[in-house]
């Protein structure tokens, strides 16, 4: 994913100390957030419609996210966290309540997309926009069926295989791949993941969450399970290419796939809250969302939206997943599961 | 100068310190109880055993070699056999140590973070070393170019340094990929028929460290060959030492302060580096720099354990840096 590019962990310790004071006349926005997934006309279009002066800072995982937040060195006032970040802070009290009478435009929302699980009465959170986990195949080099996480994962793909750098997900395909819920992280079938990435990762030459598109794209790696956005991106540039002739698909495992679902929300003790709502409602107006599409196209949450979408640009299997996709979203686990998902990989990953 | 040793090194090394010997929070990064399970988990699963066999074949290759050289005096008195062990058997154990490991790193350390930051050392060693093969020609080159010249070039040492670091790296990317600069030119000269893969291996990773810190090894060689008295080269050759001898008995002892300064320059800073081993190493086998990282701003969010990591690179660091100042100062008295 472009947006989780590493570029955004340096700027952010750059811009750490640049959050200005409260500025007297105009008002001000500070916004954190993944890096490439707001785009900076959408921005700019805000500030100078509603004469704010927007701050914005970038982070590349959730996890970096929470660890600045719990540091408690910076006053945000937006933040765009996945859902089951979301259902974390919400148990923790460490959001604001939204004031639903300033951001009119949720109606714009696909019903799906409102009231979900982390957030039953979206009381906390607005989606930003959903995503999913999917395989992309380079088709020019590759030629037999893939389905599954199985089909990746074979030793004749040996060392031409990219996949995202997050330890959860990998446990998740695994899990997913012996048939057992994404989300049923226990001791004994964490031991039954680590038996199938015992075999999986040494077949992996890169790990890359940043932007596994462009190791797909030059011909580095030939298989991929990246995001759905990077998976989009691909498509389009191999539409374009015409120097080299490229062919690429994306497929949603039919094991399971992981589906993500972004958010706004606002943390706790932020300043300026009016503003933060006031930012949320524009980017819900159907022509701002469409413009975030374009640049990033990841599954599009806007009713109002996808109703101005050409039908060209709806037919990106990427970006839309058919409907009876077998999709499901990660759960909240305890710490220790999570230091457990930890310690597994690593020690793998030095086997 | 006190103030700026608090400032830069007493205090973050104190919060570091206190980090690592407390527990992880379930809702704040740090929670204050006392432990040692951070240590204790950066030692976990390494035993003991394997360590102690490889030091010993080492030394037995050592003593061997000396032992094989000294064959032929035989009637050696104990303090030559002492001078043998110590010019013969030291480099020879070294050397056995450094192939040992070389071959069979994962059976000589088995704790999954040990083996790490063996690994590590392995890497910026090897950095280091290739960092003073390329490095001292050039720097000597530009120390004994004329005065007007000699700026010229150092600026040309320079220049990489006016981009910022990490879209050098990015143009290695382009440069190494199987569509990329180099592989198409192979291919287009006919040396090579399929692409080769080049990026995403511990060469790559190897190849960004070494041009990354280049500078940093010229530099202060630069430095020191600059200072060299050219007398003292023309007093060996009219003493009657041959280039080779020239080189090893002048030129070398007197550029030491600036190759030394060079090793740590480099050695340090490439213990520790993730930038370069994530984007052109894949991070299939990942360094300490990313495991540290991981801890503080990635997925594993456990502050304490990566300060306990911190703190071990730390104290390695003082070790290894006290054994030579020792040795350094020891040979100063003996000389």
């Amino acid at each position: 994913m472009n947006r989780r590019r590493f570029i955004a962990t340096t700027s952010a310790a750059a811009a750490a100390f640049s959050l200005p004071a409260h500025a007297a006349k105009k008002e001000t926005l500070n916004i954190y957030c993944w890096s490439e997934y707001i785009p900076q006309s959408v921005i700019d279009a805000f500030g100078k419609q509603m004469k704010v002066k927007v701050n914005v800072e970038n982070y590349a995982s959730n996890e970096e996210m929470m660890a600045k937040l719990q540091a408690g060195s910076a006053k945000y006032d937006l933040i765009q966290p996945s859902e089951y970040i979301i259902e974390e802070l919400i148990k923790a009290g460490k959001l604001e309540e939204l004031n639903g009478a300033n951001i009119p435009n949720t109606k714009n929302l696909e019903a799906k997309f409102t009231k979900m699980p982390h957030d039953p009465e979206g009381k906390y959170s607005v989606a930003w926009m959903a995503g999913n986990v999917g395989i992309v195949v380079n088709r020019t080099k590759i030629k037999d069926p893939i389905k599954s996480y199985t089909d990746v994962f074979q030793d004749k793909y040996k060392k031409r295989i990219v996949v995202l750098d997050d330890n959860r997900e990998l446990v998740a395909w695994a899990l997913a791949s012996l048939g057992v819920g994404i989300n049923d992280i226990t001791v004994e079938n964490l031991e039954k993941a680590k038996g199938v990435l015992e075999k999986w990762l040494p077949l992996v030459k890169l790990f890359d969450s940043d932007s596994p598109k462009t190791a797909l794209l030059n011909g580095d790696v030939d298989l991929g399970i990246v995001w759905n956005g990077e998976g989009a991106k691909i498509l389009e540039e191999a539409k374009k290419s015409k120097r080299r002739k490229l062919e690429f698909e994306y497929i949603l495992p039919a094991d399971g796939a992981h589906m993500f679902i972004d958010n706004l929300a606002i943390p706790k003790g932020a300043r300026n809250r009016d503003v933060a709502e006031k930012f949320i409602n524009f980017v819900l107006e159907p022509k701002v969302s469409v413009e975030v599409w374009e640049e990033f196209p990841y599954t599009l949450v806007n009713a109002e939206g996808v109703k101005l979408l050409k039908p060209e640009q709806l037919k990106n299997p990427a970006s839309f997943p058919p409907a009876e996709s077998k999709l499901e979203t990660f759960k909240m686990i305890p710490a220790e599961m999570s230091a457990a998902i930890d310690k597994l990989v690593t020690d793998l990953k030095n086997k | 100068m006190l103030l700026w040793m608090a400032v830069f090194v007493v205090i973050p090394t104190g919060i570091l310190m206190v980090y690592s010997f407390c527990e992880r929070g379930q809702e704040t990064l740090v929670s204050y109880t006392f432990t040692f399970e951070n240590f204790a988990r950066v030692f976990r699963g390494t035993e003991i055993w394997p360590l102690i066999r490889t030091i010993l074949q080492a030394a037995g290759l050592g003593l061997g070699a000396a032992f094989l050289s000294e064959w032929k005096y035989r009637g050696a008195s104990w303090r030559e056999w002492v001078s043998t062990v110590r010019s013969v058997g030291i480099p020879a154990f070294v050397i056995a140590l450094i192939w040992i490991l070389w071959s069979s790193l994962e059976e000589v350390f088995t704790g999954t973070y040990v083996r790490i930051f063996a690994r590590s050392v392995y890497y910026a060693g090897g950095t280091t070393l290739l960092c003073v093969i390329i490095g001292y020609p050039v720097a000597y080159f530009i120390g004994r170019a004329n005065p007007a010249r000699r700026n010229q070039l150092l600026t040309l040492v320079m220049i990489p340094f006016w981009t910022s670091f990490l879209i050098r790296t990015y143009a290695w990317i382009t440069i190494l990929s199987e569509s990329g600069l180099l592989n198409s030119l192979l291919q287009y000269t006919r040396v090579i028929e399929e692409p080769v893969s080049m990026l995403y291996t511990p060469g790559a990773v190897v190849l960004g460290l070494v041009y990354t810190y280049l500078p940093f090894m010229i530099l202060p060689i630069y430095g020191s060959v600059e200072k060299l008295d050219n007398s003292l080269i023309e007093a060996a050759f009219d003493l009657g030492a041959g280039p080779i001898r020239a080189f090893q008995k002048v030129i070398i002892p007197l550029t030491k302060p600036g190759i030394i300064a060079g090793v740590l320059l480099v050695f340090i800073p490439s213990i520790g580096m993730f930038a370069i081993t994530d984007l052109m190493g894949g991070k299939t086998v990942p360094m300490i720099g990313n495991v540290i990282q991981n801890q503080f701003v990635g997925q594993g969010r456990d502050w304490p354990f990566g300060a306990a990591l911190g703190m071990t690179m730390l104290l390695m660091f003082a070790v290894a840096f006290w054994i030579s100042s020792r040795k350094r100062s020891g040979e100063a008295v003996m000389g």
